[in-house]
């Protein structure tokens, strides 16, 4: 019997999200085209160049190491695709040629094939390559440097290093409007809240990813974002500001509820979630680094393993 | 997944969007204005970002090029970027370091009309 393949299981995700993976992948992508669109508009024929290098380069990293690594190809679930869109969301429109290629390979080979692929990746792969790219080319993601080229008809400068700079004066230069229509220097397609707000609401409405995560995320970057505005309202910016700058709808909706580096249970899923959002604004008040989403998901997709250690009660058990 | 002949979809796909963005990088690049926005002079203390629209347009604060490029003759002059002369290390006897002209330039003009920002951290901003 053991012999047989349909008794053999492989790693999570386990969590029931539709009818096919690929279903699931496309959807994803669908959600994210809002944003994505408004990216292009704003950014142009660079935000392109980056779109399509990232996403062509992610299919052919996860093509060719399906190849080295003797394994079916996977490529037509889409996750390659999407992984490719996510990373180039996060980038700036002007970012080098080779940094998009380099940044793809870090999230396809290292972020997700050489643990197995799809479902066996510890951390989300998108955010594993930008958080490499962080460390190592940093002035390649300082926005107030890479998109000195550009000009609308709001204020350029990247909202959370006015707000590292200046406190509530310089969260005030952008409107909870100006925020939510994109109006706010960026990532790609980060910048838009209202296109990542609706994507991520239609992937909860379809049971695509667990609202669990993503508002247990925003909660905890609200409240401790109030906190610190509470504690002091002069030097920190309020939660609202910090709910729609930076990475925080990105990272709430498509990054980190990727199902193999998130628990799965009720109470992991709100504690994941709240300790993201916690680490998150610590990262951006007092923190090295202005936008702590990254490496904040990063190190609850650490902790991830711990969570699960949170198991739910056994339904019909009696004590 | 099950086996099949030939390459995949999404692959075929893949290498077209790779041709689509070598081509678009390959004949576009970042936007360069002929008269910048913004300058980001990147220091070992941060990022220090000059918002020259804002000090050069009407709609601004209306400065004209001669209040900062002072080796212009007329306005009609093509001004010379800060850097081009006052060169980042040391500066010499004939010529002051670039660090030493922005800060004097800067934190004087904004001390004289008292504006911010002044302080050092408002604006030097570190990526990290």
């Amino acid at each position: 019997m053991s012999n047989n393949p349909k008794f053999i299981v492989s790693h999570a995700p386990f969590v029931h999200y539709g009818s096919s993976l690929q279903n699931k992948t496309y959807h994803t992508i669908f959600a994210a085209l809002p944003a994505v669109i408004v990216g292009l508009l704003m950014w142009g024929v660079p935000a392109m160049a980056v779109i399509a290098l990232s996403v062509g380069c992610s299919i052919i990293w996860e093509y060719i190491m399906n190849l080295i690594l003797k394994r079916p190809q996977t490529v037509d679930d889409g996750n390659a695709a999407l992984v490719g869109l996510l990373f180039a969301m996060l980038l700036p429109a002007t970012v080098p040629w080779w940094l998009v290629v380099l940044g793809s390979a870090i999230a396809i080979i290292i972020g997700k094939m050489i643990f197995g692929g799809i479902g066996g990746n510890p951390f989300s792969p998108p955010l594993l390559a930008i958080a490499i790219i962080m460390v190592s080319w940093p002035h390649y993601l300082d926005f107030n440097v890479a998109l000195t080229g550009y000009d609308f008809d709001f204020s350029m400068v990247y909202p959370l290093t006015a707000a590292r700079s200046l406190g509530s004066t310089g969260a005030e230069a952008w409107s909870t409007l100006d925020l939510l229509l994109g109006k706010q220097s960026g990532g790609i397609g980060s910048t838009f809240s209202l296109g990542l707000i609706l994507g991520g609401v239609y992937l909860i409405l379809r049971g695509f990813i667990r609202w669990e995560i993503a508002l247990s995320f925003i909660g905890g970057v609200a409240i401790t974002a109030l906190m610190f505005n509470m504690a002091d309202p002069v030097r920190f910016a309020g939660p609202v500001f910090h709910v729609l700058t930076g990475y925080t709808l990105i990272g709430a909706f498509f990054l980190a509820t990727d199902d193999a580096s998130s628990p799965v249970s009720f109470l992991p899923m709100i504690l994941y979630g709240i300790g993201g959002g916690f680490l998150t604004v610590l990262i951006r008040n007092i923190g090295t680094y202005y936008d702590g989403v990254v490496f904040a998901i990063i190190l609850m997709n650490t902790a991830s393993p711990l969570f699960g250690k949170i198991k739910p009660k056994a339904f019909g058990r009696v004590e | 997944m099950d086996e099949q002949k030939g390459l995949p979809t999404l692959l075929k796909i893949g290498i077209g969007l790779l041709i689509v963005g070598v081509f678009c990088f390959a004949t576009y690049s970042a936007p360069t204005p002929e008269t910048p926005y913004r300058v980001a002079y990147s220091t070992v203390t941060g990022t220090a970002t000059f918002d020259h629209k804002l000090h050069a347009s009407d709609a601004g604060i209306g400065l004209s090029c001669l209040d900062c490029h002072h080796t212009m003759e007329d306005e009609e002059e093509v001004p010379e970027a800060c850097g081009e002369c006052h060169l980042k290390g040391e500066g010499s006897e004939d010529m002051i370091k670039r660090a030493d002209a922005l800060h004097t330039q800067c934190i004087g003009c904004h001390k004289e009309f008292d504006v911010k920002p002044v302080d050092c951290n408002e604006c030097h901003v570190k990526v990290q």
